[in-house]
């Protein structure tokens, strides 16, 4: 199994196969030579690798693993062959769809665009106050504002849609 | 002594107070949400009243609900620890008008120290050095020229009406003050539609430095040295320390004195904490804390006194029982903040649920912690979910357990600020001493670490591997296993905190 697996933005090649109930572990074509252990079902595992001991820590989803290693923090994405072609052909599509939806529940404070507002991607769409900090929600794209699905003061749940983007076309 | 007290907060401050109260052999109640009934706090209290709610405007700061807990437990005197009802003197009467005893400073001292403006008034008036500066706008850049000569360069001349850094001018020279004035003054107009300027000397390389007090109800008051603090985001501190690099005794003596001045002026009774600016070799009242500080750990790992023990002694009416003689400084302590909060991200709040937890241990580590495995992260509450404490017998030892004490503590199910103060303390200048306020602000927190990467991606991909192999063999059970409730953050880039002065009321203190 050919995994593609970026860490803070760098892609490397992670390949795993199976053979005589071991795992056999090439990153980038090299041989990975590489003992795994799970301590536990949550996440602690520990890997040695050219006699050094590492003690990891994961958390995530198959697509996206937050790995914790010697107190620094890395951002992992992992796609298998299959789901990087089917990425791949997304993003070839542009679908970016700008809708804006809250990632945590709060109270929207203040509008800062209106529908029709032509808007630079980062442009600040909104305030919205969440865990007692005031927090900008961004554009993701560039575009033309849609529609506005809330209104000052108005309490929000986590993946409730914010804002409609029609982004501007390549 | 009291046989029992209420404390009226959560997290881990609740908890640091109810450990010295079971060492002080009284027995103590702890308040709680509904959110919190599985918390620590509630758990390690000998008895535990459910406030109900989940909001702290529910729950933590109604005044009739904790007074009533403690009515109905017997509890003799509240302790209310940072942030929540700490600072409000309405309450800290209520509970005295209730005929319990309230473990802080009296009412009036809170409020005399309340206000930011007649503080400073109060304070100059005591003879506690300002920012030097003009209250009054300024007439015209002649009038700027000569109001400057009394104050000294570098000045800052700021929007009467301003706020983020706009209309804001550094004047080094005389002969800048003219146009500066001018394109200061126009901004003011455009931006706030109020072209008055006003002036204080501008503070190069500003750093927080502050002084922690204790007086009793008898009037005897010492200070216990002072903590530096400039590791700082929007005035959110991530990394203390005590002492400072900055400070070297004489001049601890001599601040402590000023706080002690400080505290003396408005009838400081309790812990408190007076916090300056300090600039080259100057320092200047900033204002007071009228509570027990998150932070104070590190002042007791130095001293070897335990503060919440001295505020509850001396508001049972004993006296301190020694004098300034008696406090003793011995090595160097850090503190790092541990919040929920995604520092590579904008520092956006982290929610979710802790799954996986690793804590660290060895010699002179100290956890203050209220986070456990299976706490639910949520937005209601400040995102500090403890403190890591560490003591070397000098800087570069309590550094080099700090960094060693962070690699070992994993949190799993949320994002941390913990990795960003460990590359604060990695970063040579911090190590130096070489430091101000706008550090952390400065500091590039994206900058990673390749080496480790390629043991991070194979790691990531075989973890990946094994779960999903081992949930098509169990289907059923294995759903969820490892998988568990990702900490919903933003998306990158697509929000900022913006916290213009964060809310003041809650946990998380200053």
């Amino acid at each position: 199994m050919k995994y593609y697996v970026s860490v803070n933005g760098r892609t490397r090649i992670v390949h795993l196969i199976e053979r005589n109930n071991k795992l056999v572990v090439h990153v980038d074509d090299q041989p990975f030579d590489a003992s795994y252990q799970e301590v536990d079902s949550l996440g602690q595992v520990v890997i040695i690798h050219d006699g050094k001991s590492y003690g990891l820590s994961m958390a995530g989803d198959p697509n996206q693993v937050e790995v914790t290693l010697a107190g620094h923090f890395y951002d992992v994405r992992i796609e298998d062959e299959r789901e990087r072609a089917a990425h791949a052909a997304e993003r070839a599509g542009g679908r970016s769809n700008g809708l804006v939806i809250s990632v945590m529940p709060g109270v929207v404070v203040d509008l800062m665009v209106k529908p029709g507002d032509r808007i630079e991607k980062g442009q600040a769409l909104l305030i919205l106050s969440a865990m007692k900090m005031q927090n900008e929600i961004g554009a993701p794209v560039a575009g033309i504002v849609k529609e506005l699905h809330v209104a000052a003061d108005q309490a929000v749940a986590a993946g409730a849609k914010l804002v409609t983007i029609t982004p501007n076309p390549d | 002594m009291f046989s029992r007290i209420l404390i009226a907060n959560r997290g881990e401050i609740a908890l640091r107070v109810i450990r010295t109260a079971r060492e002080m052999d009284i027995e103590t109640v702890a308040v709680f949400s509904d959110w919190d009934a599985r918390a620590l706090h509630t758990r390690m209290a000998h008895i535990a009243v459910p406030l109900h709610g989940n909001l702290p405007s529910q729950s933590y700061l109604v005044t009739e609900k904790i007074l009533a807990a403690a009515k109905q437990t017997g509890a003799e005197a509240i302790h209310p620890g940072y942030g929540f009802l700490s600072e409000n003197a309405n309450f800290a009467r209520a509970v005295r008008d209730a005929g319990l005893v309230w473990i802080g400073p009296p009412p009036e001292a809170i409020e005399a120290m309340g206000d930011k403006i007649k503080s400073r008034r109060a304070m100059k008036a005591a003879g506690v050095p300002v920012v030097p500066g003009l209250v009054d706008p300024l007439d015209d850049a002649a009038a700027a020229r000569k109001a400057a000569e009394g104050i000294g360069y570098p000045i800052a001349l700021k929007a009467a009406a301003g706020g983020g850094g706009k209309g804001i001018r550094i004047v080094r020279e005389a002969k800048e003050m003219e146009s500066a004035f001018r394109t200061a003054s126009g901004e003011a107009k455009s931006s706030f539609g109020d072209g008055r300027i006003y002036m204080e000397r501008y503070l190069d390389k500003p750093r927080h430095i502050e002084v922690q007090l204790l007086f009793d109800h008898q009037g005897n008051g010492v200070h216990y040295g002072v903590r530096e603090c400039s590791i700082q985001r929007r005035h959110q501190k991530l990394i203390e320390e005590c002492p400072s690099v900055v400070i070297d005794d004489a001049t601890r003596d001599k601040m402590g004195a000023v706080a002690l001045k400080a505290g003396a002026a408005v009838g400081y009774q309790n812990a408190g904490t007076v916090e300056f600016l300090w600039s080259n070799g100057e320092f200047y009242f900033l204002e007071m804390n009228t509570r027990l500080q998150v932070e104070h750990p590190v002042t007791e790992m130095v001293t070897g006194t335990d503060l919440v023990r001295e505020q509850i002694r001396v508001a049972s009416g004993e006296k301190l029982g020694y004098g300034q003689d008696a406090v003793r400084w011995n090595g160097w302590a850090i503190e790092v903040r541990i919040n929920a909060e995604d520092t590579a991200n904008k520092f956006l709040p982290s929610t979710g649920t802790i799954h996986n937890l690793r804590m660290p241990g060895g010699p002179f580590v100290r956890l203050d912690l209220g986070m456990y495995r299976g706490m639910e992260v949520g937005v209601n509450y400040d995102p500090m979910l403890g403190k890591l404490i560490v003591w070397g017998r000098t800087r570069a030892e309590a550094i080099a357990r700090m960094i060693r004490a962070l690699q070992e503590m994993n949190v799993g199910g949320v994002r941390t600020s913990a990795p960003a103060a460990l590359s604060v303390l990695e970063d040579a200048r911090f190590k130096q001493g070489d430091f101000d306020t706008h550090f952390l602000e400065s500091l590039n927190l994206d900058k990673e670490n390749q080496e480790l990467e390629s043991i991070v991606a194979a790691a990531a991909a075989i973890f990946r591997h094994h779960k999903a192999r081992r949930r098509a063999l169990a289907p059923e059970s294995g759903n969820r296993e490892g998988w568990l409730d990702r900490s919903r953050r933003s998306l990158a880039s697509h929000a900022q905190r913006s916290a213009e002065g964060p809310a003041p009321h809650q946990g998380g203190g200053a």
